[in-house]
């Protein structure tokens, strides 16, 4: 089985469009869908809600940078900050092109910074761009296994 | 400067005067006699006229007793009045003796501790009695009743002069005034027209030497009795307890200069007085009587005189003070009116400009100019523009300070001689530390004469003259008309300009604060500014984007089932909401490109070009596009940026060239001396030249947006990027045969 794709996101509208985007890729990929940073934290750890889920890290995690309660920023500095979590792919996933959150994105080492494009086609090229490169082409770091889908 | 010519024969050079010992000249005036006494009362030195007076020699009393020298009796009478405490340094009266019942002389005695001894001055009166001290007081009453307070100080010195020689019986009394050179000015006479009247003429300061002006600050009244006098040799001619020449400052006996003696008999005054006016504790000025033949005035009414002239003295104190006053209280309404109208306007030398009637009025001037950057402006009566140019040219380099003032202007500025009648006198007040900025005010020439009792130019003797020491022979009025000057700016009035300065210093430095304000006040705003863009950017950003993706997948879905009516609306929303996130992201580039700081990189533009022309083979696509892109120069540029101006450009060229076939676009470059300036050209549409100063401004369309799509800021964009490289854009196009975009980039940028 293909690693799971870690897809963190608020707005319903960005969340349609972005599994709609990754369906067209035709990627195998599982998609897991958290709706804020706290969630997010939870599955990468393993707690609270995901706390019998299978073992191992997703592919990448594309992440918002405007979350309700933990944002994005803080999200990728605690993933950065811990021990089975640091060499995670994470990209950011925003409407922002502001410098500085590009800058505090960077410092904090973020693998890829995407400003999701206005027109649809273009939206869909770049996350099916991304699904694939991270999904597919990128070997990702030890540790990160392969999905098996949770038993509800 | 002088038109009259000088009547009298070149006076000498008095200056050597000021070397003349004259506190310490060894002797005394004959019409007394001295003892001195140390402190056991021993006489230890006296005067040789001791025989004239005593029937002695000094040898027969010098080491005696005051009672060995003048009888026990009136040593007896001296005795009490001779305590340590009653003694001073200035003489006191201590009685009038008799040496001997069948004389019918007496002597009134003054006392005076100074130099180590004890001084008694022993002067002769042919009067019977004790000096009476009783008539000074209705003297001082009558004259204090006599000064009202409105009088002038012209007039209380008049009344003053009277009064003295009523006391004095002397034939004529001045009152006169130093100038700040130092010169006497007659302001009141008392004359009984025995002696010629110097009323209104001048003394030349080399009358008085300086030494002789301490000595006047020091003791306030001297009396010299005849002029024709022989002095009397103190015996020993030192004073035998230190060695030296006795220090007769306050001695009433003291002998004065023998040239000053000769100056008397010259003038024709045998007998002459003096009594010091002193105005807060300077010499301001003298009471100055003479006589034509020789007169002793008793110690008496010499009290009286002197107490009269400190009267006069206190009176000219307060009557000056008020004046004072009076004059500063005016300046500084007159200053107030002019702070007021400066802080009405914005513009600080408009503002100068509307209060220059009052400008005039604060400092009595005939003319004024301000100068602030390259601006002049001129008032009243001033030299021409050029002339106040030079004139502020000059100030800057030879004067540093707060205030220049003169009242002489050409005498330190020689091209001032083109201007004297306007101004002969300059005020200066630089209102800037770091500028060449100036309030000038002009004095216009006063024009005057003056007439001096004799030549007060001795220095124009000729330079063979015998320089001997010797007095003027001549008072006989010499008239001198006074060029170049204007009425002395008043120390009021440098006091209130100085303050004045301040004040307008201080409405600069509100301006400036004013400013800082704005400017927080601008960064704040830009700081709002930045966060709308912010939210602009990314809260708008995300809905128009839904709205384009689901309209596409609307557009998808539906196929060809659909009514097309319902496509078309679903394709305008979609291509409005497209234009709207275009706008977005184009107004965000547009404000970030104030702020990032460039950071310039050798840019190959070969390179730019062809990667801007890849990046536009989407837009291109069925289209049959011509590019001829020349070998382009280098640059020196900030590489993203150009590159978002290349590509405005060469994406403008594309949108107009849509209906060509072919569509032809040009790209060149060249060096240009200091500078590279590329040109983009197309054979598109073009533009209406009328609106070619509209091209680059932002949200400026010169086409309906049904035929061309466009945010209005890329070009606009184009102009902010090539302006902070330092370079210049512009465009030209023969309507409907294409278009030509010139932009330029310096081959050295700007620091900033």
């Amino acid at each position: 089985m293909l690693k799971p794709i870690l897809l963190v996101e608020d707005n319903p509208h960005d969340l349609e469009l972005t599994l709609i985007a990754l369906e067209k890729s035709q990627l195998a990929n599982e998609v897991i869908v958290v709706r804020d940073g706290a969630e997010a934290l939870d599955y990468l750890y393993s707690r609270g809600e995901y706390a019998t889920r299978q073992k191992g890290n997703p592919a990448v995690v594309l992440l918002d940078l405007k979350l309700p309660k933990v944002d994005g920023l803080e999200v990728l500095r605690e993933i950065r900050g811990a021990d089975g979590l640091r060499s995670l792919p994470v990209v950011m996933l925003t409407s922002s092109r502001e410098e500085q959150d590009l800058i505090r994105s960077y410092e904090l080492n973020v693998n890829a910074y995407v400003v999701k494009p206005v027109d649809f086609k273009e939206f869909v090229r770049a996350i099916s761009d991304l699904g694939i490169f991270w999904a597919v082409l990128n070997e990702p770091p030890p540790g990160s296994q392969r999905y098996v889908r949770p038993q509800n | 400067m002088t038109s009259s010519t000088p009547q009298v024969n070149p006076t000498f050079d008095l200056s050597s005067c000021e070397q003349e010992p004259i506190r310490t000249p060894g002797s005394i005036q004959p019409h007394g006699f001295v003892l001195a006494l140390d402190a056991t009362g021993r006489v230890v030195q006296a005067s040789d006229n001791l025989v004239q007076h005593l029937g002695k020699p000094p040898a027969a009393v010098l080491g005696g007793t005051l009672a060995d020298a003048i009888g026990a009796p009136a040593a007896a009478a001296l005795q009490p009045e001779l305590q340590d405490e009653r003694v001073r340094e200035r003489p006191s009266f201590a009685a009038t003796i008799r040496l001997s019942e069948k004389d019918h002389c007496c002597f009134d005695v003054l006392a005076h501790r100074y130099d180590t001894l004890l001084m008694l001055e022993f002067e002769a009166m042919t009067r019977a009695g004790a000096a009476d001290f009783r008539h000074l007081y209705p003297l001082v009453g009558d004259f204090l009743q006599q000064l009202n307070d409105s009088d002038t100080i012209e007039q209380m010195s008049r009344t003053a002069a009277d009064e003295i020689r009523t006391v004095t019986g002397f034939g004529r009394v001045l009152v006169y005034k130093f100038d700040e050179e130092g010169h006497g000015h007659v302001l009141a006479e008392s004359n009984d027209g025995s002696l010629p009247s110097y009323l209104g003429q001048r003394f030349p300061a080399s009358d008085i030497p300086k030494q002789a002006r301490e000595l006047y600050a020091a003791n306030r009244i001297r009396l010299i009795s005849d002029a024709n006098y022989t002095p009397a040799r103190l015996v020993p001619p030192v004073n035998p307890l230190t060695g030296a020449p006795n220090d007769l400052s306050f001695a009433a006996l003291r002998s004065v200069s023998p040239i000053h003696l000769q100056y008397m008999r010259n003038m024709g005054t045998l007998a002459s007085m003096s009594v010091s006016l002193m105005v807060k504790g300077r010499l301001w000025g003298l009471i100055s009587c003479h006589n034509a033949a020789a007169c002793h005035i008793p110690f008496d009414k010499r009290t009286a005189c002197e107490q009269l002239g400190q009267i006069l003295a206190l009176r000219i104190t307060s009557r000056e003070d008020a004046d004072e006053l009076q004059f500063r209280l005016e300046v500084r309404r007159v200053m107030v009116s002019v702070l007021a109208g400066l802080t009405q306007g914005a513009d600080f030398i408009e503002n100068m400009g509307s209060v220059f009637p009052e400008l005039l009025q604060f400092a009595r001037a005939g003319g004024a100019a301000v100068a602030v950057d390259d601006r002049i402006l001129r008032y009243g009566d001033t030299p021409d523009e050029s002339q106040v140019r030079a004139l502020i040219g000059w100030l800057d380099q030879h004067t540093h300070g707060d205030l220049y003032h003169t009242d002489r202007l050409v005498e330190h500025y020689l091209p001032a001689g083109a201007f004297l009648h306007c101004a002969s006198g300059l005020l200066a007040m630089p209102i800037s530390r770091i500028h060449k900025h100036y309030l000038l005010w002009f004095r216009p020439e006063f024009v005057h004469t003056v007439d001096w009792a004799g030549n007060p130019h001795a220095k124009e003797a000729p330079p063979d003259a015998p320089r001997q020491l010797s007095p003027r022979t001549s008072f006989a009025t010499w008239r001198e008309t006074i060029h170049g000057r204007s009425a002395p700016w008043h120390p009021g009035e440098i006091e209130m300009a100085l303050e004045f300065r301040t004040a307008l210093l201080g409405i600069a430095l509100e301006r400036a604060e004013q400013m800082a304000e704005l400017a927080e006040e601008l960064g704040r705003a830009n700081k709002e500014l930045e966060a709308f863009s912010y939210s602009v950017s990314h809260d708008l950003r995300a809905p128009l984007r839904h709205i384009v993706g689901f309209s596409d997948l609307l557009l998808e879905a539906a196929g060809n089932d659909t009514l097309d009516k319902r496509q078309r609306f679903l394709k305008n929303i979609k291509e409005s909401a497209r234009l709207a996130g275009k706008l977005v992201d184009d107004l965000l580039s547009f404000s970030q490109m104030g702020r990032a700081s460039l950071r310039p990189v050798r840019v190959n533009m070969n390179e730019l070009v062809r990667s801007c022309v890849d990046k536009l083979t989407l837009d291109t696509q069925g289209r049959h596009v011509q590019w001829h892109v020349g070998d382009l120069p280098e640059i020196v540029a900030d590489p993203t940026f150009i590159q978002l101006a290349l590509y405005n450009l060469l994406s403008n060229a594309v949108k107009f060239t849509s209906q060509r076939d072919p569509a032809i676009i040009r790209v060149d470059g060249r060096r240009d001396g200091t500078e590279t300036v590329f040109d983009v050209s197309d054979n598109g549409v073009g533009f209406n030249m009328d609106y070619v100063h509209k091209l680059f401004g932002v949200f400026q369309r010169l086409h309906r947006m049904e035929d061309f799509q466009g945010t209005g800021i890329g070009l606009a964009n184009v102009r902010r990027i090539v302006e902070r490289h330092g370079g210049r854009v512009s465009a030209t196009s023969s309507g409907g045969h294409g278009a030509t975009f010139t932009f330029t980039i310096p081959n050295t940028l700007p620091s900033a």
